[in-house]
């Protein structure tokens, strides 16, 4: 993709549109459509999916014209560490426990930020942690455990 | 000297049986249980489960904790339920769905093999009920109705595959009738469809059927188990109104991982019965119109595989496709 | 005036000593959790469902219900503070509300909220102390046409909502329609985008788009520049409405109201679509339409009266008729049922001290929830003077917790952390995450009804118009559609 291309903000939100528009009906093909009047599974997704990717080539095409670009910086490495700190607490927390899911979590996700300190940051993670624990563990009753598996 | 060799492999012997036997009295359960409950919070299997679990926490010592895990109507925690060290320390809430799922979705598990079954916990029943508007009283008038007025009824469910829409399609495929499905979200959504006469048909549980009934706002029709049902005594059961051999009943069910000692099989069963026995749960399940069953683990195994032969016919008769 | 005597003796009822501090204990637990994302009423009813066998009917239900509009109340405080919807209901709250606190002004944006809902919370217990059974009725005169025709106009109606692009707002719309297709579909069975994954089977969660599309998102703009961005402005302008405030409040709280009691009543819609409706509603109204999305205090109080007026009439279709209009109401239903108490249409006749207490109880607990509230939202504004980087990841790791809690299924979590990533695209690209969280809404209950309609009338479309209700409604969407296009059209013939 041309560099140009690459920040236009039109053009991005546009192609995601076409992309999902036509996943959708491209995913939807094995469901019986049926007619307008008795619509099987398949009429709707594939009528949406199409709406979609007609507005996504509209706002694709209306991007290049106009070529506004995306306001500010992409936060690639912001956005990864934040989704890699759920993906972590998920796995985490019927393997290890929910205290160190909770920790380790905290650490990646405060790790996306800008003033990353990690004294702080563990010191920090505790206390959410043993904050945690007591809402949720001990005043809600919710079945996790602590620390290791089941 | 080979008679004392002897005698003391014969010790050694009769030490290990004796190690083994004391071994398997260890005391069961030494931490808490968890009851796995395949739906979410607020379903009346969610609600059985809640209802059961303190009593049995009290007969047995330690803690027994329901834990949902909803979705795929009791696939999902069955899933992740047959992983499970067969300690005895994780137990599943059965539910129809059991039955059904294999028929309709692709299972990564075994429904028969995989499990242990400990004991039917309750039943409950079905009241085919219908719209004030719709003019037959009995069975049998409704199905002289239906012939007449083929493929025009409506009837309601609380969803695809729920035995709300099956006990409809076995009373179809047994007495030949073709009604119209019109499906709904739940039990909430399907009733009030019936209240306004959107659907004139509807099995819905009897609990809450016999309220609107009896306060006038529905006509019930029949119960749709093998017997008749104590919080309806007033109704017939299809069976005995002319379609012979009928029944269909929500059933809640306990199940183990399969390799479950039978020790602890036992003891489970046990502690069910007993908190069946208990004036106070039998009141409350009665209350939600389930009667306390209490089988045995052999006798819950044949039910289980009734139930799967059954649906599957009735699944394939009608033609509902799942996944 | 015969009511006035049945709401003296339900106050009698709630005013006992038991009733009060079961009452208190309700609405303080149903605050908490609507702050927490993912733990809503329906996980703390079910596992306080076995107290209540040891308690007598009227407190336990007392208790129940303060659990469960305090939990409305709660979740305002999440959406005003951290873009956070706590219930679906709260969504709407984040548009202005989010954007007030960033400002420095979340101290008047929670008291509006909490006011609002009282206001709300009090002509609610009205509407059902007086026209509960009347309405109740009126609730079963909606069938699937209806409703289709309902959807549909507030579809058309959501392209109000967008704030900048109307275009890339009704996509997202459209996207969440095609989100909200996600599992079984009601009419064949059919598992549809499932991919064969049973956590997909039953949906995408609404915790798992609201935290991955709107909490996610909004901290992840939050932290991707190198300069640092002041979050929220370090200067407060004071912790209460100003006079100014509860002027432009008043209107929408009350027109929130009547929108939320009229839709808190269908079985099924309830407090999310009164709040989108009536945030749409004034955002038309409004003298100048572009304030709102950005700080509009309207866009606070509207939402908030809407969805609390909902969460008190909610309650009707369960009283008068048996009916749940929810899985959080089914279990209230059973907890009564367990009391041995048959809720059905003769309640009202039969248990009067439930009926009645029940009713001057949530006024009460709408009482005690202001006094509980406004004094909190010191604490609270002093909660966002927090350094960023400790309230980020704090909120992160609440989001997990509550987006596990839902199902207890690590793949709640690993969905979230996906939708976040989208989200983070989206919101980034300037389309609205607000539109999708509507179209995730409708979407579904569209589909279902309008095939429904049509299975009904055996494919005749005609159904739509010919029903007086459903006709009132489609011809309300043509008039909708009509004002929102031809300005556009007389405006490109101007500019032509």
């Amino acid at each position: 993709m041309k560099p140009d291309l690459r920040s236009n903000r039109d053009f991005i939100a546009g192609l995601l549109f076409v992309v999902i528009g036509a996943l959708a009906v491209a995913l939807a093909r094995d469901y019986p459509i049926g007619t307008t009047m008795r619509m099987g599974p398949g009429y709707f997704p594939t009528a949406l999916g199409a709406i979609l990717f007609l507005f996504g080539v509209y706002v694709l095409v209306r991007g290049l014209r106009s070529g506004e670009k995306v306001n500010g910086v992409w936060g690639a490495r912001a956005i990864a560490l934040i989704a890699l700190s759920i993906l972590l607490f998920g796995f985490l927390l019927d393997r290890a426990g929910m205290v160190p899911a909770i920790v380790v979590t905290f650490l990646v996700a405060a790790a996306a930020g800008r003033e990353f300190r990690l004294k702080e940051a563990v010191l920090v993670a505790a206390v959410i942690a043993v904050f945690s624990v007591a809402v949720f563990s001990y005043g809600l009753k919710l079945p996790y455990p602590l620390l290791g598996s089941y | 000297m080979r008679q004392p060799l002897v005698y003391r492999l014969l010790a050694l012997m009769l030490l290990a049986v004796a190690a083994s036997a004391a071994l398997a009295q260890a005391p069961y359960p030494v931490k808490p249980i968890r009851f796995i409950v395949g739906f979410p919070p607020g379903g009346t299997n969610d609600i059985v489960a809640r209802l059961v679990a303190p009593k049995m926490s009290e007969i047995l010592g330690q803690q027994v904790v329901v834990e949902n895990r909803g979705g795929a109507n009791t696939a999902i925690a069955s899933e992740m339920f047959v992983r499970l060290p067969p300690d005895g320390y994780t137990i599943l809430m059965n539910a129809p769905g059991h039955a059904t799922n294999p028929w309709l979705i692709k299972l990564n598990y075994d429904s028969i093999h995989d499990f242990a079954f400990v004991t039917l916990i309750a039943e409950s029943q079905n009241l085919l009920s219908v719209h004030p508007s719709f003019p037959p009283r009995s069975v049998k008038e409704l199905i002289a109705f239906s012939k007449k007025h083929r493929g025009e009824i409506n009837y309601g469910s609380s969803g695809i595959g729920t035995t709300v829409h099956l006990s409809a399609e076995l009373f179809q495929y047994m007495t030949g009738v073709k009604w119209v499905h019109v499906a709904y979200k739940g039990g909430g959504p399907g009733l009030v469809a019936l209240l306004s006469g959107e659907v004139s048909l509807y099995f819905g549980n009897v609990p809450t059927m016999i309220r609107q009934v009896r306060a006038g706002r529905l006509r019930g029709i029949a119960v749709s188990g093998p017997e008749r049902s104590a919080a309806a005594p007033e109704f017939p059961t299809i069976q005995e109104s002319g379609v012979p051999g009928y029944s269909v009943t929500t059933w809640y069910g306990l199940s183990a991982p399969a390799k479950t000692p039978r020790a602890i099989v036992d003891r489970l069963n046990d502690t069910v019965v007993k908190a069946l026995n208990s004036p106070d749960v039998r009141s409350r399940l009665r209350d939600l119109g389930a009667n306390g069953v209490g089988n045995t683990p052999e006798q819950y195994t044949a039910f289980i595989r009734e139930e799967i032969d059954k649906w599957g016919k009735v699944i394939k008769a009608a033609g509902i496709k799942g996944d | 005036m015969e009511f006035l005597n049945h709401l003296a003796f339900g106050f009698g009822v709630a005013f006992s000593l038991q009733n009060l501090a079961y009452c208190f204990a309700g609405v303080a637990l149903g605050t908490l959790i609507g702050v927490l994302p993912g733990v809503g009423p329906l996980v703390t009813i079910a596992m306080l469902f076995p107290i209540t066998f040891h308690l007598p009917a009227v407190p336990a239900i007392i208790m129940l219900a303060g659990i469960f509009y305090g939990a409305q109340y709660g979740g305002s405080t999440t959406s005003i503070l951290v873009n956070l919807p706590g219930e679906t209901a709260s969504a709407v709250t984040c548009i202005d509300g989010y954007q007030m606190a960033r400002q420095g002004r979340a101290g008047p944006a929670l008291a509006t909220a909490a006011l609002a809902s009282f206001f709300a919370g009090c002509i609610g217990t009205l509407v059902i102390a007086l026209a509960g059974p009347t309405l109740g009725e009126w609730a079963l005169k909606f069938g699937a046409a209806e409703y289709t025709s309902l959807m549909l106009m507030a579809l058309v109606a959501s392209a109000v909502m967008t704030q900048g692009d109307a275009v890339k707002g009704l996509a997202m719309v459209v996207l969440g329609l095609i989100i909200g297709v996600v599992g079984v579909d009601v009419n064949s069975g059919m598992a549809r985008y499932a991919f064969g994954i049973p956590e997909l089977v039953d949906g995408i969660g609404f915790t798992v788009v609201a935290v991955g599309l709107f909490a996610v998102a909004e901290i992840v703009m939050n932290l991707e520049s190198r300069e640092p961005r002041e979050v929220y402005t370090g200067k407060v302008t004071g912790l209460m409405p100003t006079a100014r405030d509860i002027k432009d409040a008043a209107w929408p709280a009350v027109r929130g109201t009547v929108v939320g009691s009229c839709f808190g009543i269908l079985p099924g819609t309830g407090p999310a679509l009164s709040s989108f409706a009536t945030y749409m509603l004034e955002k038309k109204l409004a003298r100048d339409p572009s304030r709102f999305g950005r700080g509009a205090i309207e866009g606070v109080a509207a939402p908030e009266a809407a969805n609390n007026a909902a969460a008190q009439t909610a309650f009707i279709p369960m009283l008068t008729l048996g009916i749940p209009a929810s899985a959080t109401m089914a279990l209230m239903l059973a907890a009564l049922t367990l009391q041995g108490i048959a809720t059905g249409p003769q309640v009202m006749l039969e248990k009067p001290d439930l009926f009645w207490g029940l009713i001057a109880s949530m006024w009460i607990g709408n009482c005690l929830l202001v006094v509980l509230n406004l004094p909190l939202v010191g604490l609270w504004v002093k909660l966002l003077t927090v350094p960023y980087r400790w309230l980020f990841p704090s909120i992160i790791v609440f989001c997990c917790i509550g987006n596990f809690s839902v199902n207890n299924n690590p793949f709640d979590v690993y969905l979230c952390a996906l939708i976040g990533v989208l989200g983070y695209a989206l919101v980034k690209l300037e389309c609205e995450p607000a539109p999708l969280l509507l179209g995730y809404v409708l979407g579904p209950l569209l589909e279902e009804n309008l095939r429904r309609a049509l299975l009904l009338s055996r494919g005749d479309p005609t159904v739509f118009v010919t029903r007086p209700i459903s006709g009132a409604f489609t011809i309300a969407t043509v008039l909708i559609f009509i004002i929102m296009v031809v300005p556009t059209v007389r405006t490109r013939r101007r500019t032509a």
